[in-house]
């Protein structure tokens, strides 16, 4: 006991600290209480309520917007929003809400949770709800495959957990199977095809029989609706079913438990359409009703999918964040660019920032992403920016683009310069998450050349 | 010519389908055939070139071993035949004495003299420079298992940076006769067109891989990091 109040003022020492010196070291605090006990996480006060998020893709947009209706009913939150997402910055959070006993000032808490730190969170802190995103393919060094993953979860989730879960998405829905649980999911709209090829794709069969599935509907990559022809297995039906979206109404419609409820739709592609649906099924399933979380998301800003248009003498020039070695993330991106209207120039800046200097990147990621998309015949142009810009070619040439297309630039110096500003209707740029400043020092010279040129 | 990718709906976690596509794109006169779990093998059934399987999940894997359990002598035949087979990542495995998981050991086709150990708790993650018949590899690794020789098994390449086979071990991958096993996975062929095109020799294809300047552009780039002492490649 005494090794934890050590634990914990020492830590508390070190945020106010750290305050002072104007940092926001959040991680530090709770690595240091971590170190100094190591079951920290445990002893420590808990807000009564708790409710955790993990996943692949949206943990964050799912937590910050949870944060904000809570804020709207004027409830604050213990949470790790400008945190870390592994057990120290988890740690930190709990610090960070707790008084000088130890104890949390706080009722109600949503976390952010890493999918890997798992084994090191759950069996000390357990949540009333676990909100899983969704589970894919993502980097091979530290998340090997999604299965592997789901491993984690279904062996480390505690037993009390409520589980609100995505019944499109056959990895994540299925993993603890004996948790109480309840799914949400979006029937296939009016404007989708029936079946979005992707290169990804990780549920082909049935994991009963082998059989391989049969999908009555498929989204993208393996998020959709499926069935087993053999032994009867398929997706689970959910509780939460948002059956239709008014995009130019900007509402949309969830059936759940035999009323049908209206709410704002507050994101316009489907994937962050899908965390929208995630937070009113966790919101139910604690209780609120269906008014009072129609009228949060009412004050909720719509989510902008990490995106910067600007047009320059007529002519849009858009950056998109794209996140690079997550082939699935930048195949969303490729897949928005060749359905816009138009013709388009498209540069992209792909390459691992940390990679670079000191080692080498590991490429296999690009055949996982489905450059295909970059074929469509509106795509007049591509340079590719960067010392993997090579690699990028290859995989463009094999993915079927024509070779007198495509650019490929070492120095991102020279960007700028190669690309076409007046053949295009339309500039786009793509870029890795942790390439942003670079990112817009490329975008800053393509506008300034089009104010020249154009 | 016939080129077989077995199970690609489990074989394939890193674009490793890449390179069966490569090959399609590299020679666009052969017949290509893809077989599901629950399918024949054409392996079975008529003469065929090239056999790829990629890595799989480890239950996946063991899924595919008991798929091809009921093939275990044509295989054995096939590979004392000469006919061609690569197989990447974790599938090579399948054709040891054994997997051993967690103390659980799985009895594989047992046509190749070495068995292969998985641990969970550590993953392997690290790029790989390796020479093959004076022709440098270059290729990534990530994986949880590692193989250990039980008698005399010729490797595919010899390391010269990264891992091989497991820690210890000089070399990478196991080859007997044409057939090809090895940890690197990805996609191998289009990462080392040099490789490829002996390989589309050895097939009797008189012809470069597709966007061979291209992708031998991107490889002397690669190689250059690789040989780099600086960087750090583990
Ligand atoms: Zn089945």
């Amino acid at each position: 006991m005494i090794r934890f109040y050590i634990a914990l003022w020492a830590a508390k020492l070190s945020q106010f600290l750290l305050r002072l010196l104007g940092r926001k070291g959040t991680y530090f605090a709770g690595k240091l209480a971590i170190k100094l006990c190591p079951d920290f996480i445990g002893r420590i006060g808990r807000p009564k309520t708790l409710i955790g998020v993990t996943g692949t893709n949206g943990k964050t947009t799912v937590s910050n917007m949870l944060n904000d209706v809570f804020a709207s009913w004027g409830i604050e939150l213990m949470n790790n929003r400008y945190g870390s997402n592994v057990d120290a910055g988890v740690a930190s959070a709990l610090i960070e809400s707790a008084g000088i006993c130890g104890k949390c000032k706080k009722d109600i808490g949503v976390l952010e949770i890493d999918e890997r730190s798992a084994r090191l969170i759950y069996p000390y802190l357990k949540p009333d709800y676990l909100l899983i995103t969704n589970l894919f393919r993502d980097s091979m060094r530290r998340n090997a495959h999604p299965q592997y993953i789901a491993d984690i979860l279904t062996k480390h989730i505690p037993k009390e957990s409520k589980l609100i879960l995505n019944a499109d998405d056959l990895i994540s829905s299925s993993v603890a199977p004996s948790n109480d649980r309840c799914y949400f999911g979006i029937s296939r709209l009016p404007n989708e095809p029936d079946a979005r090829e992707n290169i990804v794709q990780d549920v082909r069969i049935c994991p009963v029989c082998a059989q391989r599935l049969v999908f009555d509907f498929r989204r993208y990559n393996h998020i959709g609706k499926a069935h087993c022809p053999d032994c009867g297995f398929s997706s689970p039906t959910p509780n939460y079913l948002l059956d239709s979206i008014d995009f130019d109404g900007a509402k949309m419609r969830v059936k759940e438990s035999g009323e049908t409820n209206e709410y704002k739709l507050t994101a316009n592609a489907v994937y962050n359409i899908y965390n929208s649906l995630s937070v009113i099924a966790l919101l139910r399933e604690m209780g609120y009703s269906s008014e009072k979380i129609a009228s949060a998301f009412d004050s909720l800003k719509v989510v902008q999918s990490r995106f910067w248009e600007e047009e320059i003498n007529g002519k849009p020039l858009t950056v998109i964040m794209a996140k690079g070695l997550n082939a699935v993330a930048c195949t969303r991106s490729f897949d928005y660019v060749s359905t816009e209207p138009g013709t388009k120039s498209v540069v992209l800046m792909l390459d691992d920032v940390f990679d670079e200097k000191e080692s080498s990147e590991n490429i296999a990621w690009l055949y996982d992403a489905d450059f295909e998309f970059l074929r469509d015949p509106s795509i007049t142009q591509i340079v590719t920016v960067g010392v993997r810009s090579l690699d990028s070619k290859v995989r463009l040439l094999i993915a079927g683009v024509d070779e007198s297309k495509i650019v490929a630039v070492t120095d991102e110096k020279e960007a700028a310069s190669k690309v076409d500003i007046e053949g295009a209707d339309k500039i786009f740029l793509l870029y890795e998450l942790y390439r942003y400043d670079s990112a817009v020092a490329v975008r800053n010279q393509i506008a300034q050349r089009m104010k020249e040129v154009l | 010519m016939v080129i077989e990718y077995l199970y690609p709906e489990i074989a394939n976690l890193f674009g490793d389908s890449a390179n069966f596509k490569y090959l399609r794109q590299s020679l666009p006169e052969a017949e290509f055939v893809e077989t599901a779990l629950n399918d024949v093998p054409a392996f079975a059934q008529r003469k065929v070139d090239l056999i790829y399987m990629g890595p799989m999940s480890e239950n996946h894997q063991i899924l595919a071993l008991t798929k091809l359990r009921p093939y275990r002598d044509k295989l054995a035949e096939l590979i004392e035949n000469g006919t061609h087979f690569l197989m990447t990542g974790n599938s090579f495995e399948i054709f040891g004495h054994y997997i051993e998981n967690d103390g659980l050991k799985t009895d594989g086709l047992d046509i190749l003299d070495f068995h292969s150990v998985t641990d969970i708790g550590h993953r392997y993650n690290g790029f790989f420079l390796g020479e093959r018949n004076g022709v440098k590899i270059t290729a990534f690794n990530s994986r949880f298992s590692h193989s250990y020789p039980d008698g005399n098994c010729s490797g595919f390449a010899k390391v010269l940076r990264g891992h091989g086979i497991n820690k210890e071990h000089g070399f990478e991958g196991i080859t007997k006769n044409n057939f090809v096993g090895t940890y690197l996975l990805g996609p191998l062929l289009v990462l080392n067109p040099l490789y490829t095109k002996g390989l589309l020799e050895k097939l009797g294809a008189n012809t470069k891989p597709a966007f061979f300047e291209a992708s031998m552009d991107a490889y002397k780039r690669r190689l250059d990091e690789f040989e780099d002492k600086e960087r750090n490649l583990d």
